[in-house]
């Protein structure tokens, strides 16, 4: 048959295109990412599985410690606190190299610094830099500039671009405080003092790019004014990073391939020279990938069932509770004891571990005067609010319903995660006491049938609860919520579930009475929570504004004894989650790793999750003889 | 009718073709343009993550033309389909623009590097099925009503009944997990092709063999097989060299839109299997609203789409020449 002959060509042709396509030679660590990077470029990234990559492709002036976030040198070798404690000298290392060999000066920081607070970069995280003296007004005034500029587009010529960013640059050369006296000195001032500013300076967001690499990239639009930064630096081949790694191959949504950079300074302390970071979106797959011995650490579980892979590693250490107290008697890592147990049997599994994060899940609460539409919004009444915290048994929805062991919160900041924070507790759950607080803002079961009224005799307005669709934690969480709170306080209560973009729009414009939340720390600072709730916050979706919350917070901030501002700070947050409330903390969250102890070690627990890529070491199924601890040093 | 003349009328066939391809691209594009358009949402925010500053958006919006359906529409064809180009307002051709989402990859790059994913995964289904649904299909319309023809036709309502990510995901259970044979997920290499092909292949080769069987079933009963059989050549050959041949004739313009199913159609097969290719790309895409990678995986499939079915007319020809 002649139809044959294309046939004959199309397997040929399929064979040739499947022989050379060949996966990534074996690397010293393979970790298995539910999704890829966006962009490898600092200044613009956002998302987590970035932040993390970014800690080993770039180096900032400090680094943060995994096992305990303190922080440590990092391209800085040291640094001095003016007295004010506005000024930050920092003394850049002579054996700071960029992977083609250029020294890393303070000139890459500045222009990395000023690349991130330039509104053409739109950087996420831009935000970040608002501390430094003149970034904020800077940042201003060229938005203005090029609002103005880009209102004749017509008659600009690339010479008028030109001259606006000669402009641009001059201005932030005088009015922003970044100074750089010679190569290895790179001063900031600041704004007004930052207590946690060095945290801030290890975040991978503050990392520098290589000037040479990145300009060749950049092109300035004559139409409207803008810095049009093209992406193709960021792929092998062109890319250049200060830390210890180097990506060479990166096929997208597939693979990437780091190998260690040869001229980082701490390259003895690299152990895995190579890693192989591989993408499996699809978080079933990822799980039976892992399992299938593909990848050594998996560091997001994502399927519904991980709640289930917990149980069975509840089960496997139940089995040997006596050796892992003996051994946490002794101060070995929770690895280390479990490394050495024996194999689990059917039905048990010490692959998978839930480690309490640096974020706590949490609902909204309405507290704007009126809900959209003009009605008036009973939960603007504090007693309201309280009484819908204290009805809800946050230790059943844990048990029943997120099902992850997570530790119950009744307020923002994780227990623990901020050195030197004092712990803080808001308010439990106690339904009488709930009762009460809505009595006293006026409702009560009047005509006992079941429902609350006001004194005019309406009843209780049916509570709107908004939640995203995007889990089913979040509907589930809304479900048990809305029961609780028509068990507790007799009110009625509807669930209203949208798609996470519609979600996100009725939440910024106030459409919902209690919405679902949650918030990841980003800096190790209770104000990274604590500024949620300032009037005007960006992520302030409650429409919460209390000048007396403010002034606290500005209290504490003029503080100048760091131990005496967390106090003080902490004074603030107890009085946010007994009193006000305008977030029902519910639980930290968990994140669900799955990692071998027998076979990985290295891995962190400090509630932050930085981990350390260049210190997880392969055990290739043998117990080490030193402890894991040693290892991480 | 000589052969020039069969062949003229091919060519015809193919200019005629190719000139109506850039309408039916043009409308395709419209209508997708139209759509992606009125979805709510924002590709510049992002519904988990942090809030870029409302002067951001605006900023990237003009940048993008996102503030202005019409000259989006305009600027992007321009220099989707090369126009742009030609008349020197671009420096390169078919330039499907930045990813909105993923600002380190361009159109182009994503679908450099994801296409030939696709084409080969879906490629190898279409092969996979053709095997399977013919051997099937001969087999069951031989022997219409025995217990290896309801046996086979079991098979095939199975195969185009079950969603494939119960298929792909029982097949990665019982290969991948349980028998250590495949490996879980991922591409590059045989053992990395085979499942999610096979998979990806069944409800292909279930219709096939159900097209197959009924040819079979009448062409074994046609004049000309009588003939055949009468005149005492054996069965097997007759069944493959005359019925087959015939019984085989819808199956070939079932095979354009099939092969450009199996390569738009993917998605699903690409995510269980964790198979780095277009289609999770394109879900993404319309997830994120990431309007300039959906308009560009739209604009290469459709063009994709009009050359397969052409390239199966055109094959038609040569197998039956009562077509021309």
């Amino acid at each position: 048959m002649r139809v044959l002959a294309p046939l004959i060509l199309l397997v040929l042709a399929l064979l040739a295109a499947i022989a050379l396509d060949r996966p990534l030679p074996p690397a010293d660590l393979v970790i298995i990412e539910s999704a890829d990077c966006y962009t490898l470029d600092p200044q613009r990234m956002s998302y987590q599985q970035e932040l993390r990559r970014a800690r080993v492709l770039y180096e900032p002036l400090l680094n943060l410690r995994a096992t305990d976030c303190a922080i440590v040198p990092g391209v800085a070798k040291s640094w001095e606190v003016s007295d004010d404690r506005l000024a930050y000298v920092f003394h850049l290392r002579d054996d700071a190299k960029w992977s083609n060999g250029d020294p890393v000066t303070s000139g890459d920081f500045a222009y990395s610094w000023r690349r991130a607070i330039m509104p053409d970069t739109a950087a996420d995280y831009s935000g970040l830099f608002m501390n430094v003296r003149g970034a904020h007004a800077f940042h201003a005034r060229r938005t203005a500039a090029l609002k103005e500029y880009a209102k004749n587009p017509a008659a600009r010529t690339q010479a008028d671009a030109d001259a606006l960013l000669r402009e641009s640059f001059a201005d932030f050369r005088d009015n922003v405080g970044i100074e750089t006296p010679d190569a290895q000195t790179f001063v900031v001032h600041l704004e007004h003092p930052v207590a946690y500013f060095l945290d801030i300076c290890s975040f991978p967001c503050l990392a520098p790019v290589h000037p040479a690499t990145v300009e060749k990239f950049v092109s300035l639009n004559a139409e409207s004014g803008r810095i049009i930064q093209r992406h193709g630096w960021t792929k092998p081949g062109f890319i250049v990073t200060n830390g210890a790694y180097v990506p060479t191959v990166w096929r997208y949504k597939r693979d990437m391939r780091l190998e260690a950079n040869p001229f980082y300074w701490r390259r003895d302390e690299v152990v895995a020279k190579s890693i192989e970071c591989r993408t499996i979106e699809n978080p079933n797959t990822a799980v039976l990938s892992f399992e299938s011995g593909a990848g050594d650490w998996l560091p997001d579980v994502g399927p519904v069932y991980k709640a289930e892979l917990l149980a069975e590693r509840k089960v496997y250490l139940e089995r040997f509770k006596a050796e892992y107290e003996a051994g946490v008697a002794l101060g070995r890592t929770h690895d280390d004891i479990v490394g050495a147990l024996p194999e689990p049997r059917d039905g048990e599994r010490r692959d998978v571990r839930g480690i309490n994060a640096f974020g706590t899940d949490f609902f909204s609460f309405n507290c704007r005067p009126t809900l959209t539409g003009g009605k008036p919004n009973p939960f603007h009444d504090a007693r309201v609010r309280r009484a819908f915290a204290l009805a809800v048994d946050k230790q059943a929805l844990v048990d029943r319903v997120t099902r992850l062991g997570e530790r119950v919160a009744s307020t923002l900041v994780p227990l623990g995660s901020i050195a030197g924070y004092p712990e803080v507790h808001g308010l439990g759950f106690d339904p009488a006491r709930a009762r009460a607080e809505l009595k006293s803002a006026g409702y009560e079961d009047r005509n006992g049938d079941g429902v609350v009224e006001s004194a005019g005799g309406e009843p209780f307005p049916t509570v709107d609860i908004l939640y995203s669709t995007a889990s089913p934690r979040f509907q589930n969480l809304a479900l048990a919520m809305r029961d609780m709170w028509k068990r507790e306080l007799g009110v009625p209560a509807e669930c209203r579930g949208k798609d996470s973009k519609l979600y996100k729009d009725d939440l910024k414009q106030g459409n919902f009475m209690i919405a679902r939340g949650g918030w990841y720390g980003d800096y190790g600072d209770p104000t990274t929570w604590l500024d949620l709730q300032r009037k005007g916050n960006g992520n302030n979706d409650r429409g919460y504004d209390n000048p007396r919350f403010d002034a606290m917070i500005d209290a504490a901030e003029a503080e100048t004894d760091p131990a005496k501002r967390l106090q003080a700070l902490a004074r603030c947050e107890e009085w946010l989650f007994t009193e006000e409330l305008p977030i029902l903390p519910l639980c930290n969250y968990v994140t669900v790793y799955m990692y071998d102890p027998a076979r990985l070690g290295g891995i962190s627990e400090h509630p932050r999750l930085e981990q350390d890529l260049t210190k997880l070491t392969r055990r290739d199924g043998v117990v080490p003889a030193a402890p894991a601890k040693d290892s991480q040093r | 009718m000589s052969a020039s003349q069969a062949s003229s009328t091919t060519a015809g066939l193919i200019v005629r073709r190719l000139i109506q391809l850039p309408f039916i691209v043009l409308a395709v594009y419209t209508l997708t343009f139209v759509l992606a358009w009125s979805v709510p949402g924002n590709p510049l925010e992002n519904p988990e993550g942090r809030r870029p500053s409302p002067e951001v958006v605006e900023a990237m919006k003009k940048q993008y033309k996102l503030d202005d359906p019409v000259a989006f529409y305009f600027d992007y064809l321009g220099k989707a389909s090369g126009v742009s180009y030609l008349l020197g307002k671009d420096d390169k051709p078919f330039d499907l623009g930045p990813s909105l989402k993923q600002p380190d990859w361009s159109v182009n790059e994503i679908l450099a590097t994801g296409l030939p994913v696709s084409m080969t995964l879906g490629l190898s289904a279409m092969l996979i099925a053709l095997v399977l649904g013919i051997v099937a299909g001969t087999i069951g319309g031989l022997k219409p009503g025995s217990p290896i023809d309801a046996f086979t036709q079991l098979l095939a309502i199975a195969g185009i009944s079950l969603p494939s990510f119960v298929i792909g995901s029982a097949l990665l259970m019982l290969f991948a997990v349980k028998l250590g044979i495949s490996p879980v997920g991922g591409w590059g290499g045989l053992s990395f092709v085979a499942l999610p092909a096979f998979t990806l292949s069944l409800p292909f080769a279930a219709y096939i063999s159900r097209l197959i069987r009924f040819g079979m079933i009448e062409e074994m009963g046609a004049d000309h097989i009588r003939t055949a059989r009468a005149k005492g050549l054996p069965r097997w050959r007759v069944a493959f060299k005359h019925a087959l041949k015939n019984a085989f004739l819808p199956v070939l313009s079932y095979l354009g839109p099939a092969t450009a199913t199996a390569l738009t159609g993917s998605f699903v097969v690409e995510k269980v299997f964790a198979v780095p290719g277009i289609g999770q790309n394109f879900v993404d895409g319309v997830l994120g609203k990431d309007i300039t990678l959906v308009m560009g995986v739209v604009l290469v499939y459709s063009t994709m789409m009009v050359v397969f079915n052409l390239a199966v007319d055109v094959m038609y020809r040569f197998v039956d020449p009562r077509i021309a």
